[in-house]
Parts: structure tokens; C-alpha cells; sequence
């Protein structure tokens, strides 16, 4: 599965990114992750992304982003502000595991 | 209790108000002026490249042929930093197009078309026969009379950061009125067999007429000087943003955001930013022609002196979980959270720790940065370190940017080492008291299994 991370400049959630695949590649999921900042978001989920996840420190911005995941019919959540950090992937695993299961 | 309080202050504070930021014309100068930051960056480089003979033995060959070229090494950094408004006017016109869903394309011709249309352009009258009568007995007026270039010219004063706000503010107009032709249908239409390109071009037709007319009567033909205007009104803000008071505030906002969660920089710089450019431009611009530099408060400055390792000057914190950690789970977060920090981020930290809604890490965290700010505002003020002229990337390491931001000067990683060791002893109390809260947890889980 493909899963879109969106964060102020897609540096900080590459982070996050990393904890995600190495809590996936542990579970057996074959996940594909990428980063972006807020400002390519809008052009690059329109890509055949299977969800979106947005980080919690632009929660301010979730309004804005997820219309443009809705128009791309992506479905898109806000990262819990717990799951966001280097030690996050398992909490942040179930999470997107969820939103998918429940998208599908 | 503290929860309670905190969820109000988040719903009721600070996401309304980092909500604000995310109004569509903010949001637009921001997209704009963040577009340009790659050109400023590299070209303020060309800046540190001219004077580092400032920094070098006078003797050395090196020296003297950087000395000697210097402002032909600046020529690259006169078309690009030293007129960023030129560029940033054409991202806030594009962006703010886009966010109503018109043509970005068009919204940032016309918005560059409205700015340029504020410079009035000049022509060098030709010499006039007394003159070139007094030229034939002198041959270096004849030659100050050759090497005067012809045809119309652009004054770039007011191309940089002293028009920001003029370019601010005919952006939107440009764009309003593109967006009122459109909604309204004022506008030449094209049948719909006419390729798309096609008709976008006629339709910019009615915006273009207006912005054009409107803007010309204003400046050209009715003589009004709007960059004169504009720049006395925000001149007392430039002034008041250069303060240790308002470096305070400023800090305080966007540690504030930080302590929810929220990227508080992103919300403090979309309203701050402009007036960081217009600090740091014109520091710059005097720093290329060797006079005293102005400015204290340009966003390097908060940059290498305030948020060294992020926001909240949390490299100090990032050391303590690296070398001080007792609990397991600081101890791993310590080894992963370290190296991102030294480059700047520190989401890792503010979640992974986590300073968010944590009262026990907020404290120094909101505490640190004004301890800094305060030391890095004297020890400049007071001349132990040289003022900020160049935009270092912000991901380089808290000394080496300070070295770039400053012209390569050394003091400045000296200084940076110093605010370090500031904010690991500030840290490192409030860490160990945390540390030993975690360290409880951990041995009461182990006792219940």
C-alpha cells in the first residue's frame, strides 16, 4: 500500500516516515511512504496514493489539506501527536492499518 | 486539571489563532516570499564569498584578487537577492490565484505586472551640446558620457525589500480584480472549440486593461510616489520588529504554538517574515557597500542565536537525552532524536519526548530561547559579534550557520557554542526531574509484570 505523509517542509515526517516502514517491514506490510511539504501535497496526492496522513504540527492547515486529499478521493487523517515521533511507529502502524481498513 | 486547562487553550487559543495564519492572503505571501528563499540563500553566499578577505591575511594573493573583483563576485547576488521582491511578487500572485482556483499562471503575470507598473522607468538624457562641448577638452568626460547606458532603465531600489509591501499590496489588488472578472463574467469569453491556452489568454484581456489602467493613472501618470508612502507607514514597525522586546514576543508566540503542537514558526513567520526580509535586505545591502550594518533582529538571527537545534533552542534538551538518559525509553529516543537535532529539526524532541502539553518541559522550553535571545541581542548590540547579513540554509548546524549568517564571522561560533551550553544547563534540571518521573513508570511496569 501507498501512504502519503505531509508535514511543514517533508523533513521532520521523514522521520516519522521511517519509524512507520520499520514498524511494517516488522509486521510483514509491504508499505510504500513518502513525505512531501504542504505546498506540493495538493498536485502529489492526486498520484494514486492509498491514504494521506497529515502531522500534527499543521493541524491548522488539516481543513485546507484535506479537501485536496477528498478531491483526489484519498482518504486522510490527522497523525495523533503521540505516534509522531522516532519511537511512534507501532502507534502510528495501527493507525494508518485502520484508516485503510475502514476506506476500503 | 492541567489537561482541562490545556484542551481549552487549544480549542478555544491557539488553533483559532493558528487558523488566522491560515487565511488565503497570508498564506499567499507566505507561499511567495518561501518560493524565493533558495535564491537568497545561494546568492547571499556570493556575499560571504566577497568579503572574506575581511577574514584572511592581507598578504596572500587569495585576498587580493577576491578584494580586487568584489563587485563583479556580487553581480550574480545584485539579480537575485538584492531584488527578491521582483520574484516574490510573481509566487504571492500564483499562489493566491490558486487558492480561488484561477490560473496561477496568469495571477502571477498580472501581480508582477502591477508591481513593475509602481517603478517608473528612467531614460539618460544625452548630453547636451554645452556639455559636449566640455567634453572635447576632457577626455574623461568623453568617456563618462560613452559608458552611460541608453535606452530605458529600471531603478532597482524598489525592486528588493524596500518594495515588499508595495508588491504585497498590488498582488492581492491584481489578483482581486482577475478573480472579480472572472466571477463577475466581465470578461471576453471564446467558444469552447477554442483550445483552452487560447481563451485563458482573452480573458486575462479585462484584468489586464484594469490593473494597467488603475495602477498607471496611480503611479506614472499621476506622479504618486506609493513606495515613498508605503515605506514611511511601515517604517515604525521595521523599527519596532528590530527590538529585543519584539524578539521576545516573537519567540514567546511561537514557543506558545510549539507547546500545543502547532509548527509556531510557520504562524509567527507568515506575519513576521516580510519585515525579517526588509531587515535582513537592508542590512545586507549595506553590508555590500562596506558601511555599518543597521539591523540586529533579521530571522538569521533567531535562526543560529535563538533556535539552535529548533524551536525552543532544543539542542541543549537533545544533549541531555543523548548523555544524561537513565530511562529506557529516553535513552532510545535520545540516539534517534540527537542527529536530527543538530540539523534543526526537533519534531522529534516535541513529540517524542514530548514537550507538547507537557508542563515539566514547557517551562524550559519557553524559558531557553529568551535566555538566549537576551545574550545573542547584547553581545551583538554591544559589538562581541557581527550582525546578520546572509541567509544561511536552516538545516546547517547551529555554529556553522551562525558563521555563514554572519559573513563568516567567528565570534558568532564562539557565541553559538556558548548559547548551547546556556541551554543544555537550562535543560538539564527540568530533564533529570522528567528523566526520573519516566524512570519510575518504567520500574513500576516491571514490578506489575
Amino acid at each position: 500500500m501507498k501512504v502519503l505523509f505531509v508535514c511543514s517542509a517533508g523533513m521532520s515526517s521523514a522521520i516519522a516516515v521511517k519509524a512507520l516502514k520499520d514498524e511494517a517491514t516488522k509486521k510483514g506490510i509491504e508499505m510504500e511512504v513518502t513525505a512531501v511539504g504542504t505546498q506540493e501535497f495538493e498536485e502529489e496526492v492526486k498520484n494514486g496514493w492509498d491514504v494521506s496522513m497529515v502531522a500534527p504540527q499543521i493541524r491548522h492547515r488539516f481543513s485546507t489539506l484535506s479537501v485536496f486529499a477528498k478531491e483526489a478521493n484519498v482518504p486522510c487523517e490527522l497523525i495523533q501527536p503521540t505516534a509522531y515521533s522516532p519511537l511512534g511507529g507501532p502507534k502510528l502502524l495501527i493507525q494508518v492499518m485502520n484508516l485503510f481498513e475502514k476506506e476500503k | 486539571m492541567f489537561d482541562k486547562i490545556s484542551l481549552f487553550m487549544d480549542e478555544k487559543l491557539s488553533t483559532p489563532m493558528a487558523k488566522l495564519a491560515e487565511q488565503r492572503h497570508l498564506r499567499a505571501v507566505r507561499d511567495g516570499i518561501i518560493a524565493t528563499l533558495p535564491l537568497i540563500i545561494v546568492s547571499s553566499m556570493f556575499l560571504v564569498i566577497a568579503f572574506l578577505p575581511n577574514q584572511m591575511p592581507a598578504d596572500w594573493a587569495l585576498t587580493q584578487l577576491i578584494r580586487a573583483n568584489a563587485g563583479t563576485i556580487l553581480l550574480p547576488y545584485r539579480m537575485a537577492m538584492y531584488i527578491m521582491t521582483l520574484y516574490a511578487v510573481f509566487g504571492i500572485g500564483y499562489s493566491l490565484a490558486k487558492s480561488y482556483k484561477l490560473d496561477g499562471l496568469t495571477g502571477g503575470i498580472l501581480a508582477e505586472l502591477a508591481y513593475l507598473l509602481t517603478i517608473v522607468p528612467v531614460t539618460i538624457p544625452a548630453a547636451n551640446e554645452a556639455v559636449q562641448s566640455m567634453a572635447l577638452e576632457s577626455a574623461d568626460l568623453t568617456a563618462y558620457i560613452a559608458s552611460m547606458p541608453g535606452g530605458f532603465l529600471i531603478p532597482a531600489t524598489n525592486l528588493g525589500s524596500a518594495g515588499m509591501f508595495v508588491g504585497i499590496i498590488v498582488s492581492f489588488f491584481a489578483v482581486e480584480v482577475y478573480r472579480f472578472t472572472q466571477k463577475s463574467g466581465f470578461k471576453i469569453s471564446m467558444p469552447p472549440q477554442v483550445p483552452a491556452s487560447v481563451a485563458r489568454s482573452f480573458e486575462a484581456l479585462t484584468p489586464t486593461l484594469i490593473v494597467l489602467l488603475v495602477v498607471s493613472s496611480i503611479t506614472m501618470w499621476g506622479g504618486f510616489d506609493v513606495h515613498g508612502y508605503i515605506t514611511t507607514l511601515i517604517t515604525p514597525l521595521v523599527t519596532a520588529s528590530d527590538s529585543l522586546g519584539s524578539v521576545i514576543v516573537l519567540c514567546l508566540l511561537g514557543c506558545f504554538f510549539w507547546s500545543f503542537g502547532i509548527h509556531g514558526w510557520s504562524i509567527v513567520g507568515a506575519i513576521a517574515r516580510p519585515l525579517w526580509m526588509v531587515l535582513l535586505e537592508t542590512n545586507t545591502t549595506a553590508y555590500a557597500a562596506g558601511e555599518v550594518i543597521p539591523h540586529v533582529a533579521a530571522e538569521p538571527f533567531y535562526q543560529w542565536f535563538i533556535m539552535i537545534g529548533g524551536a525552543g533552542c532544543t539542542i541543549g534538551l537533545a544533549i541531555c537525552y543523548l548523555i544524561r538518559s537513565k530511562s529506557a525509553y529516553a535513552k532510545a529516543l535520545g540516539k534517534t532524536a540527537f542527529l536530527p537535532a543538530v540539523f534543526n529539526i526537533n519534531e522529534p524532541m516535541i513529540f517524542g519526548a514530548p514537550i507538547v502539553l507537557n508542563p515539566m518541559l514547557i517551562i524550559p522550553f519557553i524559558l531557553t530561547p529568551i535566555v538566549c535571545a537576551t545574550i545573542a541581542w547584547f553581545a551583538t548590540v554591544m559589538g562581541f559579534v557581527g550582525r546578520v547579513v546572509a541567509l544561511a540554509p536552516w538545516t546547517l548546524p547551529g555554529p556553522i550557520g551562525a558563521y555563514f549568517a554572519t559573513g563568516g564571522d567567528f565570534r558568532a561560533v564562539i557565541l553559538s557554542f556558548i548559547l548551547i551550553g546556556v541551554s543544555v544547563i537550562i535543560y538539564l534540571p527540568f530533564f533529570t526531574m522528567y528523566d526520573k518521573k519516566l524512570l519510575a513508570e518504567e520500574n513500576e511496569e516491571i514490578i506489575a509484570k
